[in-house]
C-alpha cells in the first residue's frame, strides 16, 4: 500500500521534472512556518525573563510557558482540577442542550411562519444585539448563585445563533421540494421533518459552532462574577493570589473544551451530510 | 420593483412586518404590566414597564445615565480604535503577503478560539480599574474579527482586478487605492459589526469586576441595591445602544456597499 503510494509519488515527481523541489516547499510551507510561529513565539516569551531584567512587582505578574505547563500537569496529576472542571461542564453542557431543544424548534418556526416572524423579529433582533452579560445581575438575583446561573447565561448566549442560523436554512429550503411533498398531501410537521430540518442542517451545524464559542464565553463569565465553584472562580481567585500560571492554565483548558467540542461538531456534520449529493461548487 | 408587481398594495400590506413587530413589542410590555394584577408583585425581584419607565426618565433628567455612559464610552472608543488600527493592517498583510499568513494564522486561530475574557481578571490586577484596564480588555476582544475580516477581504479580491492594473500600467499606488481599499472596505466594516458586540462585553466585563463608575458598574450596582427598575433601564439603556449600533453598520454596509447586500 505504502509502496505503491511510494512509487505513484516518484513517477509524479519524475514526470513533473521542472518544479519538484518548488512543490514541495509549497506543500510544506504553510505547517513549517505556522509551527515555527508559534515556536517562536513560546521561546521569546521563555526568553524574556532571560534577556530583560525585570522588578519585582513585573516579575510577579509573569509567566513562562514552561511554568504553565508545569502547572497544568500538577493540576491534573493531583486531581485538583476534576472537580471545578467537572461544574464548569455541567453548566456548559446543560446550557447548551436547552439552547438546542429550544432554538431549532423555534428557529423552524419562525422560518416557516412569516407573522410569527414578524412578531418576534424586535426582540430576536434586540437580544441577539445585546450583549448577554448585562442579564448578569439580573439572572444572579433570580437563580442565585449555584448551577442554574450559569445554565440561564450559557443558554441566552447559546440560543440565538442556532435560532438565527435555523431560521436562514430554514427561509432557504427549496420552494419545489415542499410543494412536492404538499402535493402528496403532507402535514406542516411532515414538511419539517422530510424537507425543511434536513435541508437546513448545514445552517444548524453553523449555527452549533458559533453557539459552542458563546457557551464557553458564558460559562466563563457567569463563573467570573456569579458562582461558587468552577474553573472560572478557580481562575478568578487564582489572578487575585497573583498566580498567573494557573490562570493561563485555565484559559488553556477552555480553549481545549471549545476546540474538542468545535471538532466533535465538525464529525457530526460529516456523519449527518453523508446523504447529501456531491455538489460541484459546494455551498 | 415591489410596487410595480402590486401598485395597490395597501397600507397595511406593504407595513405588515413593521406593524406586526410593533404589536408585538406592545403586547408584551402589556401583558408583563397585567400580570401583576393577577400575581402579586415583589419589587425585589421584578419591576414593572411603568415603573422602569419612570426610571428611566429619572436616569436621564438627573443626568445620571449619560455620565456613566460617558465613563463607559472612553475606553471604548480607546480599545476599538487601536482594534482598527491594530487590527486592520495586520489582517491586510496577512491577506496580501502568503509566508507572513502562514506563520501568523496558527496563532492568531489559537487566540481567537481562546475564551481571552479568561484573561480580564489579570488584565485587571495589573492596569488597575482605570481606563487603560477597560480599554485593553476591549482591545484585546474586538481586534480579531478585524484581523480575519481584513484577511478575507484581501483574499477574496479578484486576482484579474489585479492583473488588469497592472497590464494598463498602473502603479502600486493605483494598485492600493482602486482594488485593494474598495475590496477589503466591505469585510472591515462588516467586521466592525462584530467587533461593536464584542467589545460591549468588554465594557461590561471590565466594569463588573471593578470599577466605580460606568453603565456597567451602574447595572451591577443597582442589582446588588436591588433597585430593579433602575437596573432594568441601565440594561434597557444598553439594549438600545447595541441595537442602534449594529443595526447601524447593517444600514451603512447597505448604503455604501450596495453590491454586496446578500452576502
Amino acid at each position: 500500500m505504502t509502496d505503491t503510494r511510494a512509487l505513484k509519488a516518484n513517477i509524479a515527481a519524475a514526470s513533473d521534472l521542472d518544479a519538484p523541489a518548488r512543490s514541495l516547499w509549497h506543500r510544506l510551507e504553510p505547517p513549517i512556518l505556522g509551527i515555527s510561529g508559534i515556536l517562536v513565539l513560546l521561546l521569546l516569551w521563555e526568553a524574556l525573563p532571560r534577556i530583560i531584567t525585570m522588578n519585582a512587582g513585573t516579575k510577579l505578574f509573569f509567566t513562562t510557558p514552561s511554568q504553565i505547563v508545569g502547572t497544568l500537569w500538577r493540576l491534573f496529576s493531583t486531581g485538583a482540577i476534576w472537580t471545578p472542571l467537572g461544574v464548569s461542564a455541567s453548566g456548559f453542557a446543560l446550557g447548551l442542550a436547552l439552547a438546542i431543544v429550544v432554538g431549532i424548534p423555534l428557529g423552524v418556526l419562525i422560518g416557516r411562519s412569516r407573522t410569527l416572524n414578524a412578531m418576534l423579529d424586535p426582540f430576536v433582533t434586540a437580544f441577539n444585539a445585546t450583549p448577554r452579560l448585562v442579564f448578569l445581575p439580573l439572572v444572579m438575583l433570580w437563580f442565585g448563585l449555584g448551577l442554574w446561573t450559569k445554565v440561564v447565561i450559557v443558554f441566552v448566549g447559546a440560543v440565538f445563533p442556532l435560532l438565527i442560523n435555523t431560521y436562514e436554512g430554514v427561509r432557504n429550503a427549496d420552494k419545489t421540494l415542499i410543494n412536492v411533498v404538499r402535493s402528496f398531501g403532507a402535514s406542516e410537521w411532515d414538511v419539517a421533518r422530510l424537507v425543511v430540518v434536513p435541508n437546513a442542517m448545514p445552517y444548524i451545524i453553523a449555527g452549533l459552532r458559533l453557539a459552542i464559542g458563546r457557551a464557553v464565553l458564558g460559562v466563563v463569565v457567569a463563573e467570573f462574577f456569579g458562582s461558587e465553584s468552577g474553573l472560572g472562580v478557580m481562575m478568578v481567585q487564582a489572578a487575585g493570589r497573583y498566580q498567573v500560571d494557573v490562570v493561563f492554565s485555565g484559559l488553556i483548558v477552555f480553549a481545549a473544551l471549545s476546540l474538542a467540542m468545535t471538532a466533535l461538531v465538525q464529525m457530526l456534520e460529516a456523519r449527518l451530510s453523508r446523504w447529501r449529493p456531491q455538489q460541484a461548487g459546494g455551498e | 420593483m415591489s410596487d410595480e408587481a402590486a401598485p395597490r398594495q395597501s397600507f397595511t400590506d406593504k407595513h405588515r412586518k413593521v406593524l406586526l413587530g410593533f404589536l408585538a413589542v406592545a403586547m408584551f410590555i402589556a401583558a408583563w404590566q397585567a400580570a401583576f394584577l393577577f400575581v402579586p408583585f415583589n419589587k425585589l425581584f421584578i419591576s414593572k414597564p411603568d415603573l422602569i419607565w419612570n426610571a428611566l426618565i429619572d436616569l436621564i433628567v438627573s443626568g445620571d445615565l449619560l455620565r456613566d455612559l460617558a465613563v463607559s464610552a472612553a475606553p471604548f472608543l480607546y480599545g476599538f480604535s487601536a482594534a482598527v488600527i491594530v487590527g486592520v493592517p495586520l489582517g491586510v498583510v496577512m491577506g496580501w503577503r502568503a509566508p507572513v499568513r502562514y506563520t501568523l494564522d496558527p496563532i492568531m486561530t489559537i487566540f481567537y478560539a481562546s475564551p481571552l475574557v479568561a484573561l480580564a481578571p489579570l488584565v485587571i490586577v495589573f492596569f488597575g480599574v482605570g481606563v487603560s484596564g477597560k480599554a485593553i480588555i476591549i482591545f484585546v476582544l474586538s481586534v480579531f474579527p478585524f484581523i480575519f475580516n481584513a484577511q478575507a477581504g484581501v483574499r477574496a479580491i479578484d486576482p484579474l482586478l489585479i492583473n488588469v492594473v497592472r497590464s494598463l500600467g498602473g502603479s502600486e499606488r493605483d494598485l492600493y487605492l482602486k482594488v485593494l481599499i474598495p475590496g477589503v472596505l466591505p469585510y472591515i466594516v462588516a467586521g466592525a459589526r462584530i467587533a461593536v458586540g464584542r467589545g460591549l462585553i468588554g465594557i461590561l466585563v471590565g466594569e463588573f469586576f471593578a470599577a466605580s463608575e460606568g453603565i456597567g458598574y451602574a447595572i451591577a450596582r443597582f442589582g446588588d441595591l436591588f433597585a430593579l427598575d433602575k437596573m432594568f433601564a441601565c440594561i434597557l439603556a444598553i439594549m438600545v445602544i447595541a441595537v442602534v449600533l449594529t443595526e447601524g453598520i447593517r444600514w451603512a454596509e447597505r448604503a455604501a456597499f450596495p453590491w454586496r447586500v446578500g452576502q
